[in-house]
């Protein structure tokens, strides 16, 4: 039997961008209905610790919740578990799940992403290894303790992240990638080669420019054939390739979709009422005039902060400069602003010790800086690249690259 | 610890920090933050709330500090935790400068 609900504001999804419009809202508006609907059967926590001090045995899940039960309790925001939406009525404002129609008057939409899935001959999709939740993490974790060699397809961000952890739990670990670098193509040559050397120096073999050729199950491992000649054992496979925005759902329906849900500055989709943020939202970048999508964690925080805000009428205009990283051993990768148009790239720093940081330079503007360092060398100078794009000051390149000029004196030259 | 207790200890040159900027001063196992702002000199404990890093790495904006591994932001001479992901406030500390010497009160 189905049940109905009725709540004035629901969030679909609990992942970050949930729970940070969920507290907001009620920041601005101590009346309404507000319920949180997700899929998952723990409160809203954070992903990246997943690939890094989770995967280590480090931490434990009620270390990285964004908010622990009484938040939600005191602030009257109930989270229904467990309810995976199947259907989404946006002419009759009703979600319904396999147990609950749920009625709203506002819907923010905010149901992140899924990883890309990929077919192998031989192997069941089942045997293969993904990781999106606390729980394909911890199915690694476990598997990890039967297993000693891991294979790891994709280098993109999660795929060496998870090569770094499985390293430091003593593993061997080769990581295969189709491309010339790692990390795609926006990360400049030079930073990819200092986290490829810093990675084969520990250890994990990388294998670029390659792909599986063949594949054999054996009784309890695979011997893989690479199309470079080499050949690996391995007791499991774990895929890394990227993801794609959870939209499923609402295929036949009015919502416009394209690459995500399209929305504007102000959090709002094609269908008045219904709002999306984080992962799961192509939305208009005023600062870029076009639309653009995001996977980052600050991003996720500040879009669903953002939609808090617009959902209770105050109007608020999220242009937030993006801003991601990455944690490999000892090595922390920054990434902000645009990396994917310049004129010329500017370098900063000379090694990794040191901080190297590339600036994506347009019209004497910065536009996006990538950088690597040692523990936190990088953070203050990238967020000050944020900074200078954001404001879009021009800067001499001879500035940017002399290590003995603080970055900060630039920003007052507006 | 009660107030009594409290002592005035000795950071060391104040022209040794410009403005817009701050060191990390580490003083009986605790370690600080000391800011050089327009208006004076200012102290907070060094680590951020939010998951125990140090943010002497961090970028001072006007009456900010933000913290270098996730952002967050504190107003430096109130200790505020500014919004997500910090929302435990900062300790700030009383400062004097004397003989150019600077000292805080811990
Ligand atoms: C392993 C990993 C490591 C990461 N590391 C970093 C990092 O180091 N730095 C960085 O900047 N970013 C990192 N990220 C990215 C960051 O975590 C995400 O950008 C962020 O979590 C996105 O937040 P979100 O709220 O948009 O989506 P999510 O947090 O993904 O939340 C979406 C929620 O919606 C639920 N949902 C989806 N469909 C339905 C449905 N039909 N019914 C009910 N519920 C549904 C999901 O189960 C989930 O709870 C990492 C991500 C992962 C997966
Ligand atoms: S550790 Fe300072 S903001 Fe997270």
């Amino acid at each position: 039997m189905t049940n109905n609900l009725d709540y004035q504001i629901i969030i679909l999804g609990g992942g970050q961008s949930a729970a940070h419009a969920a507290t907001t809202i009620r920041q601005y508006d101590s009346e309404s209905s507000i319920a949180i609907v997700t899929n998952e059967s723990y409160l809203p926590y954070e992903r990246p610790p997943l690939s890094k001090k989770f995967l280590l045995n480090e931490v434990e899940i009620d270390e990285f919740l964004f908010f622990n039960e009484e938040h939600y309790k005191n602030l009257k925001i109930d989270i229904l578990k467990n309810e995976e939406i199947k259907n989404v009525n946006f002419e009759k404002n009703l979600i319904e799940s396999n147990n609950n129609k749920i009625s709203y008057n506002k819907l923010l939409i905010a149901t992140g992403c899924k990883n890309r899935t990929l077919n192998l001959e031989n192997v069941d999709q089942k045997d293969l290894f993904y990781l999106r939740d606390i729980n394909e993490s911890t199915k690694i974790k476990n598997k990890f303790n039967s297993s000693e060699n891991i294979l790891i397809i994709g280098g993109g961000f999660i795929g060496l992240e998870i090569a770094s952890s499985a390293k430091q739990l003593g593993k061997n670990v080769n990581v295969v990638e189709l491309a010339d670098n790692l990390m795609g193509r926006i990360v400049p040559k030079e930073i990819s080669t200092i986290v490829r050397k810093k990675h084969e120096e520990n250890g994990v073999d990388i294998h670029l420019r390659t792909n599986i050729t063949s594949i054999k199950k054996n009784t309890d491992n695979y011997t893989i054939q690479l199309s470079n000649n080499a050949s690996v054992i391995c007791n499991m496979i774990i895929v890394g390739i990227g993801a794609l925005p959870n939209v499923e759902i609402f295929d036949n329906t009015a919502l416009k979709i394209d690459n995500g849900i399209i929305t504007n500055q102000y959090n709002k989709t094609s269908i008045e009422n219904v709002f999306a943020a984080g992962d799961v939202s192509n939305f208009y970048h005023p600062l870029y005039e076009e639309n653009i999508r995001l996977e980052s964690w600050k991003h996720a925080q500040n879009h669903g902060v953002s939609a808090g805000k617009n959902i209770v009428g105050q109007k608020t205009e999220y242009s937030e400069v993006p801003w991601m990283w990455s944690d490999q051993y000892n090595l922390n990768l920054q990434l902000t602003g645009r990396c994917d148009e310049y004129d010329s790239l500017v370098k900063r720093g000379k090694d990794e010790n040191d901080g190297i940081i590339y600036f994506f330079m347009k019209n004497n503007q910065v536009f996006g800086a990538c950088g690597v360092g040692i523990g936190g060398k990088i953070a203050k100078d990238i967020r000050i690249a944020g900074i200078l794009s954001d404001k879009k000051i021009k800067v001499a390149e001879s500035d940017l690259s002399d290590s003995s000029i603080k970055l900060n004196k630039l920003l007052k030259n507006i | 610890m009660n107030s009594e207790e409290k002592k005035w200890i000795e950071v060391g040159a104040s022209d040794q920090i410009e403005v817009e900027d701050l060191i990390r001063f580490d003083h009986e196992g605790k370690t600080y933050c000391v800011y050089h702002l327009e208006d004076g000199y200012y102290a907070t404990d060094g680590i951020c709330t939010h998951e125990a890093v140090h943010l002497e790495e961090g970028l001072v904006m006007d009456d900010e500090i933000e913290c270098p591994m996730h952002q967050g932001i504190f107003n430096i001479k109130t200790g505020k935790a500014m919004g997500p992901p910090v929302c435990i406030d900062l300790k700030t500390y009383q400062v004097k400068v004397e003989d150019n010497k600077i000292f805080i009160e811990i």
